[in-house]
């Protein structure tokens, strides 16, 4: 049975009917028409699908669209000031940090939700936070790039791999 | 692949949650983050009719200390953990390891009452705290219990809970001046840990004799399992790196590790010997700091 939800996205409110089985990813994609959070893994792995709920990171393939009611969620949608692009925005474009862009919107809210977080993070932090989002393309280096840029972290070599 | 459908269920207090847990036995599943549960429900390995969101219940997540205790409520989550001031003054080692676990948006949802009444194998929490000696406390509609962490597991994904219970809080006491707690988990980057391994000692101020020890390990056996053999062989002695790695050589025989692709069985006891080791040492230091 569908139920009713008052949920926040992007600073505006909506009331919506969902399904309980429907998932937030549902509710951005198929009730809103926000197409940028992408289904990859379908299993909390890859990040494609990375929103903020309440100031937080999630997978939002993996969270009920039930249970957002009464939440605040930020999606790659409400990133930019109207024409404005969002300063992480821009610095991909300056560093290209994608080829199929895919995981880009779950990486912008990612390092978005870094910035809140650890607004200054050093290298190891960047990494370590970020290992959950995966490019399959492979830009990683160049998404490194990114969130230096963003966070202003002098740039440090990889620590070396003990064999 | 997409959920199937089930019916929503939203309780607002612990006693009615539990109402409906004891009317469905057979039907209902507790959802708490869902990280664990909704992977399951997509792949239809289980198919609850009814789902009982219990996020809606207020007062179940806290982390409090009252000086005898520290009480963490069963909605707090890996990221409450991972932030706790009051866990990284108290228990640094939980606080170091859950910025390890999955990856920060399973922390942001991922609950400790559903980490515990999931009894995933896979897991880090459970072998810390119950080398803290923690108890978790149950609720059924009409009272409440509180049992060792230990004696909630009784397998692969299964625990003692009866129907119409719920795990609502988990309790510390205060540990002892020159008490140390060491946990290592052994993993591939954000993937489930394949070995873990915590160890907790209690040390006479004065002579730096071990008085108590909990050797407890993750991941390699159906729960997570205390080995008193090395226990015994810590208590009464002080540390030397020998006997660290004969009570890590007790621990790779004692426990029951299944081979996957995280490792085979051997790989895995070679593991556990390491880890244990290290872990003893780790846990001795700690406790000689606070000394």
């Amino acid at each position: 049975m569908k139920r009713a939800i008052r949920v926040t996205v992007n600073r505006t409110e909506h009331v919506l009917s969902v399904e309980p089985c429907e998932t937030l990813l549902d509710l951005l994609r198929n009730h809103l028409n926000l197409t940028g959070a992408k289904l990859g893994c379908d299993q909390q792995v890859c990040g494609a699908c990375t929103v903020l709920l309440d100031g937080l990171p999630v997978s939002s393939c993996t969270v009920l669209a039930v249970d957002v009611d009464a939440r605040q969620v930020l999606s790659i949608e409400g990133l930019a000031e109207g024409q404005e692009l969002h300063p992480i925005q821009h610095a991909f474009l300056r560093h290209s940090a994608f080829q199929c862009a895919y995981c880009t919107p779950g990486m912008i809210m990612a390092i978005k939700a870094l910035q809140d977080q650890v607004p200054r993070a050093n290298d190891d932090q960047i990494r370590h936070f970020l290992a959950g989002n995966i490019c399959r393309c492979g830009c990683h280096v160049e998404i490194l790039e990114v969130a230096r840029a963003i966070l202003g972290t002098p740039s440090t070599p990889p620590r070396e791999v003990l064999p | 692949m997409p959920l199937r459908s089930f019916e929503y269920i939203e309780p607002a207090s612990v006693s009615e949650a539990c109402q409906i847990l004891g009317d469905y036995p057979e039907e209902a599943r507790i959802c708490a983050g869902g990280t664990s549960l909704l992977l399951l429900m997509k792949q239809s390995i289980v198919r609850p009719r009814y789902l009982v969101n219990i996020k809606k219940i207020p007062r179940l997540c806290y982390i409090e200390n009252d000086g005898a205790m520290v009480r963490i409520g069963a909605l707090t989550t890996h990221h409450d953990l991972e932030v706790s001031p009051l866990i990284a003054q108290c228990f640094p080692p939980i606080a170091e390891t859950e910025h390890e676990i999955a990856n920060v948006r399973v922390r942001s949802v991922g609950t400790v009452g559903g980490n515990l009444g999931f009894a995933e194998p896979l897991t880090d929490l459970p072998p810390m705290f119950m080398a803290l000696d923690a108890s978790v406390k149950i609720e059924n509609a009409k009272q409440s219990r509180l049992i060792p962490l230990g004696t909630l597991f009784v397998g692969h994904y299964e625990t003692i809970l009866e129907p119409g219970e719920l795990i609502t809080e988990v309790q510390i006491s205060r540990t002892p001046k020159s008490f140390g707690l060491k946990y290592l988990r052994f993993s591939a980057g954000s993937d489930k840990p394949a070995v873990g391994c915590a160890v907790s000692v209690t040390l006479d101020d004065s002579t730096g004799v071990c008085s108590n020890a909990r050797v407890v390990l993750g991941c390699v056996a159906p729960t997570p399992l205390r080995v008193e053999a090395s226990e015994a062989l810590l208590v009464g002695r002080e540390f030397r790196p020998q006997l660290a790695e004969q009570a890590a050589r007790v621990a790779s025989e004692a426990c029951s590790p299944l081979e996957d692709i995280r490792g085979s069985e051997q790989y895995k006891r070679d593991i556990v010997k390491i880890l244990t080791a290290r872990a003893v040492t780790g846990a001795f230091e700690h406790a000689k700091r606070l000394s």
